[in-house]
């Protein structure tokens, strides 16, 4: 199994306090990677960097495609996700609430759609060929919400759905602008058991179904054990360890962070 | 040489009475985070009580030290009460409102007050004869003489005096203290016992009071205000206080007396009638390229 | 309702009195006139008892009302209900007014003073409409638009006095220009947060006031241009007397002169460019571009993490807003005749904004509301120019503290997956 992303070295400073320390991990390809640890660990920081929020103070971030390998630190802001396709949601959902969730699903196709009414022009003409466009967008929308079951709320606006649904909501919301790699920041976050079950389900289905790599930050252990190929443990900024769900389980050092050493 | 020495007196001047407007921006932008657009024109009231009640006193014969006492602290008392008020009406309700509303309403409210001076006051400006005249002279021998007049001198010192009590006030005592407590973390600060809401009242109060005084000032040394004054001095008392790093006290008084030699120099060596355009532009390029200011604090948002 | 309630709203209007003193009394109670070279005080204690008794009397009924626990919502039941009804029947009333305001002309009562009243009134709705793209749906709060509305009328002016063009050439060269600021304008400054980004957008339109009435050479200062051509009817002049080889409109037309012919033809024009503007902005509504506004004022870190990009998309609004401010600039200058820079102060910029934000940020209709109202009842009542104002300024107040949303806020999608419902 291939990479998608390595991460080499990878270090934040703010100011005199060290977020991360010479971080390095790789995450492969069709695969769910969780990046757990005690709180204050670094885990969001990471993300941070990788989606073009913090700049590095030091180390590289790759990202591996088909046409080449393409390095993170140069995308900020908003090409992280145009370019480099890399997708993200966000601790505090950041879904657009006035709006109906069927636009939610079509403002992220905008680039295309953009193109496609050849910057506002054919769309102000209502030329056949942005109509046609617009449709394919909405017909996938509707393909995303028919997979998380709320095809039938398509024009309610978004801040009205229950927690869980707006969860799914921006989840599917993301993978609409066709990522290479999903980072999801604490999904489960607030979701009752059936909620994180159904959570699972849909992120199996996109590693498996739509060959995205998913990289995880997660305190819910039963979605890191139930779904993750790859943990990397993090604590105080370091790695303490690297390997499967099981292994993480098991691992002394892994237990100690969580729990604290026997005196 | 010499008239850069005047230029320098006279910008230290205007520099002193903007610095004391920018200091009620940046508390009440430290504390509930919105830029009180209405304070210009508080100066502006207290410009317009500090008039009135030197006619008043005028009319007796209470000896002038007196009535400068007098007249500062009557303005601070009515024009605190504006603050309040202010406050009270059109900001407190909207503590939780989407971005832009407690901006809009103090447009609105900005609108009421002028207008409401006008009506109130009549829209013509208001002349008054110097109280405070005579000063000294420096270089008698060159071809310009500079002078630093007694006033000159008064609203510098009045300033220093005032910017210490309250940085005093600021630093060593408990509202200081649960100001910079609000600033950081209102709900916390109230789980730990501090009357948020009185807290902010006294900020306005305190800014309100000092906007008077910079008013009281404006009416000696210009002799003449009307109901529109506010608006120019509060941009540029806005832009001080952005220059100097919002949020920032000692920082505000930095910004006034930067802004109070940039307008002066500018209309002294380049150009006068373009004198509130340097203002304006200072403060675009400002806010693009140094929106922490000076000495304030960077504002990251958190994702 | 308890006694000790009682005696509670009893102190706390005592209370109000005393601040109402304080505030009134100074300002209100000694009012200063001009005598010779110096002031004296009129005491005007008359009126500020009686604005005291109103602000202890309201206070007290206010204290009332919610000791009884009953809220005063009616202003807000009353806009819900008002804005329910409007966004039922959009369709029905957007026809009527349409229709109503095509056959305006020529109604019995619409004089020359109502001809003057409803282009005025036609010409903020579509300053309205033009600044609702920048405010209403991009959510970027421009306090110096009237700055968009002065380079469209000076180019205008310019272009048309220097050259000599036709209406229908300097119009868009107009717009043009005004794009040009905007995105000269917005460049630099669209990365600025809400507030900063309207302080700065505040500075721009009194730079530019200044600019006009200083830089003689080329606005004429304070002066103003003069001899604005007036329109023609695509080429029939609106004269008494024609020049030599050139017919008139009523002689083309087999009528007798009226200045009139004139004024229905500017209220025409108007008419057909806040239409077409209003047009403009429901369909950009729904393209991608129009979306992406809403969404950038929902959530601007939500809109980079899916790559939109928001300068680009910010830059779009203001010129295109920008755009529209220059087209009513030019229909300003041709139909004055004559401009000065005072017709471009700041109050300008706030009125459009009051009107944008009355209406209820992003709806049409309510633009149109919110400007026959503010300027249509106030021009009424031109005597008390003031004291307009004052409601004027309150009235953004009160709406901000009691329905910030504006008074017809009410969002439809701009796209639906089911189709109508009803």
């Amino acid at each position: 199994m291939s990479n998608l992303l390595s991460v080499e070295n990878l270090t934040m400073k703010f100011g005199g306090l060290t977020a991360i320390d010479d971080l390095s991990f790789d995450a492969k390809n069709n695969q769910i990677t969780s990046i757990i640890g005690p709180n204050g660990a670094g885990k969001t920081t990471v993300f941070n960097c990788l989606t073009g929020f913090y700049k590095p103070t030091n180390g590289q971030m790759f990202l591996h495609r088909e046409d080449g390998k393409i390095s993170l630190r140069k995308y900020t802001d908003f090409k992280i996700a145009y370019v480099a396709k890399v997708a993200r949601t966000f601790q505090n959902i950041r879904l657009f609430p006035a709006m109906s969730v069927l636009e939610n699903l079509l403002v992220a196709q905008h680039n295309e759609l953009m193109v496609a009414s050849g910057y506002s022009l054919f769309g102000l003409l209502n030329l056949k060929t942005y109509r046609d466009k617009e449709q394919l967008a909405v017909d996938k929308a509707k393909y995303w919400l028919d997979i998380i079951g709320l095809t039938h709320r398509a024009d309610d606006n978004a801040g009205d759905l229950p927690y869980g649904d707006q969860r799914k909501l921006e989840i599917v919301r993301a993978m609409c602008i066709e990522p290479r790699l999903l980072c999801l920041d604490e999904p489960a976050a607030g979701l009752n058991p059936k909620e994180s079950a159904e959570l699972n389900k849909l992120l199996k289905f996109i590693k498996t179904e739509k060959q995205t790599g998913i990289l995880l930050i997660e305190h819910d252990m039963s979605v890191v054990m139930g779904i993750s190929d790859h943990v990397v443990v993090l604590n105080y900024g370091k790695k303490i360890f690297e390997g499967t769900a099981d292994q993480t389980k098991n691992s002394k050092e892994v237990i100690e962070a969580y729990l604290g050493v026997d005196e | 040489m010499e008239y850069f020495i005047q230029q320098l007196v006279n910008g230290i001047t205007l520099g002193s009475i903007y610095g004391l407007i920018a200091i009620g921006y940046t508390m009440v932008y430290g504390i509930i985070g919105m830029i009180n657009f209405a304070h210009g024109d508080i100066f502006m009231i207290g410009a317009f009580v500090a008039l009135i009640s030197f006619i008043i006193f005028g009319l007796t014969g209470v000896a002038l030290p007196i009535i400068l006492l007098l007249v500062l602290l009557i303005a601070m008392l009515f024009t605190a009460c504006y603050g309040w008020t202010v406050e009270k009406l059109a900001y407190k309700p909207l503590r939780g409102s989407f971005r832009l509303a407690p901006l809009i309403s103090a447009l609105g409210m900005s609108i009421v007050l002028q207008n409401y001076v006008q009506v109130a006051q009549g829209a013509r400006v208001k002349p008054m004869q110097p109280l405070i005249s005579g000063g000294l002279e420096f270089f008698k021998n060159s071809d310009f003489i500079v002078t630093v007049s007694y006033l000159q001198i008064f609203i510098v010192i009045l300033t220093i005096i005032l910017m210490g009590i309250f940085t005093y006030l600021i630093t060593k005592t408990d509202l200081g203290r649960a100001q910079r407590a609000c600033e950081q973390d209102r709900t916390m600060t109230a789980l730990l016992g501090i009357n948020v809401d009185r807290t902010i009242s006294i900020t306005f109060i305190i800014g309100s009071s000092l906007a008077s005084v910079a008013g009281m000032m404006f009416v000696l040394y210009y002799g003449v205000i009307d109901f529109y004054i506010g608006f120019l001095a509060g941009i540029k008392a806005f832009t001080a206080a952005v220059l100097g790093g919002i949020g920032s006290l000692p920082g505000a008084m930095l910004g006034g007396l930067l802004i109070g030699l940039i307008e002066t120099f500018w209309a002294g060596y380049v150009s006068l009638e373009y004198k509130d355009v340097a203002a304006f532009s200072v403060l675009i390029v400002v806010l693009i390229f140094f929106p922490t200011g000076f000495l304030g604090k960077p504002d990251i948002e958190k994702v | 309702m308890e006694k000790k309630d009682i005696i509670q709203s009893f102190k706390d209007s005592l209370f109000t009195g005393l601040i109402a003193l304080a505030l009134f009394g100074p300002i209100v109670g000694l009012r200063t006139a001009s005598k010779g070279e110096g002031l004296f005080i009129t005491p005007q204690w008359g009126v500020v008892f009686l604005l005291v008794g109103l602000c202890i009397l309201g206070r007290f009924l206010i204290n009332l009302n919610s000791a009884r626990k009953t809220e005063i919502t009616f202003f807000s039941k009353f806009t819900s209900k008002f804005s329910a009804i409007t966004e039922d029947k959009a369709k029905h009333f957007a026809i009527t007014a349409i229709l109503f305001a095509a056959v305006f002309p020529f109604l019995p009562f619409t004089d020359r003073y109502f001809m003057d009243v409803a282009i005025m009134i036609l010409t903020y709705i579509m300053l309205g409409w033009g600044l609702n793209i920048v405010v209403g749906l991009a959510g970027l709060l421009d306090l110096g638009y009237v700055a968009f509305y002065a380079v469209g009328a000076y180019s205008y002016a310019l272009i048309a006095t220097t050259f000599g063009w036709s209406f229908w050439i300097c119009l868009p060269l107009a717009g043009v220009f005004a794009a040009f600021f905007g995105i000269l304008l917005g460049f630099p400054v669209l990365r600025l947060r809400g507030d900063y980004l309207a302080i700065v957008t505040l500075g721009f339109g009194e730079i530019i006031r200044i600019i006009l009435i200083n830089w003689y050479e080329v606005t004429n200062g304070p002066d103003g241009i003069t001899g604005i051509p007036r329109p023609s009817f695509f080429g029939l002049p609106f004269k008494r007397s024609p020049d030599e080889g050139e017919t008139s409109f009523h002689l083309f037309f087999n009528l007798e002169y009226s200045t009139m012919h004139r004024i229905v033809f500017l209220y025409y024009l108007i008419l057909v460019l806040a239409l077409i503007t209003n047009y403009f902005t429901l369909k950009i509504r729904k393209l991608p571009v129009g979306r992406a506004w809403e969404a950038l004022r929902e959530d601007e870190i939500a809109c980079k993490s899916l790559g939109v990009n928001p300068t680009n998309t910010k830059l779009t609004a203001f010129a295109i807003g920008a755009m529209f401010g220059g087209f009513a600039g030019s229909f300003f200058a041709t139909r004055q005749a004559f401009i000065s820079p005072e017709s471009f102060t700041f109050i300008e910029s706030a009125i459009i904004v009051a009107i944008v934000v009355l209406g209820g940020m992003g709806s049409q209709t309510g633009v149109v509301l919110a400007s026959i109202f503010l300027i249509g009842i106030t021009e009424m009542f031109r005597d008390l120019e003031q004291y307009r104002m004052i409601a004027f300024g309150g009235a953004m107040v009160l709406i901000m503290v009691f329905k910030p949303k504006g008074i017809l806020a009410n969002r439809k999608p701009t796209i639906l997956m089911h189709g109508d419902k009803k």
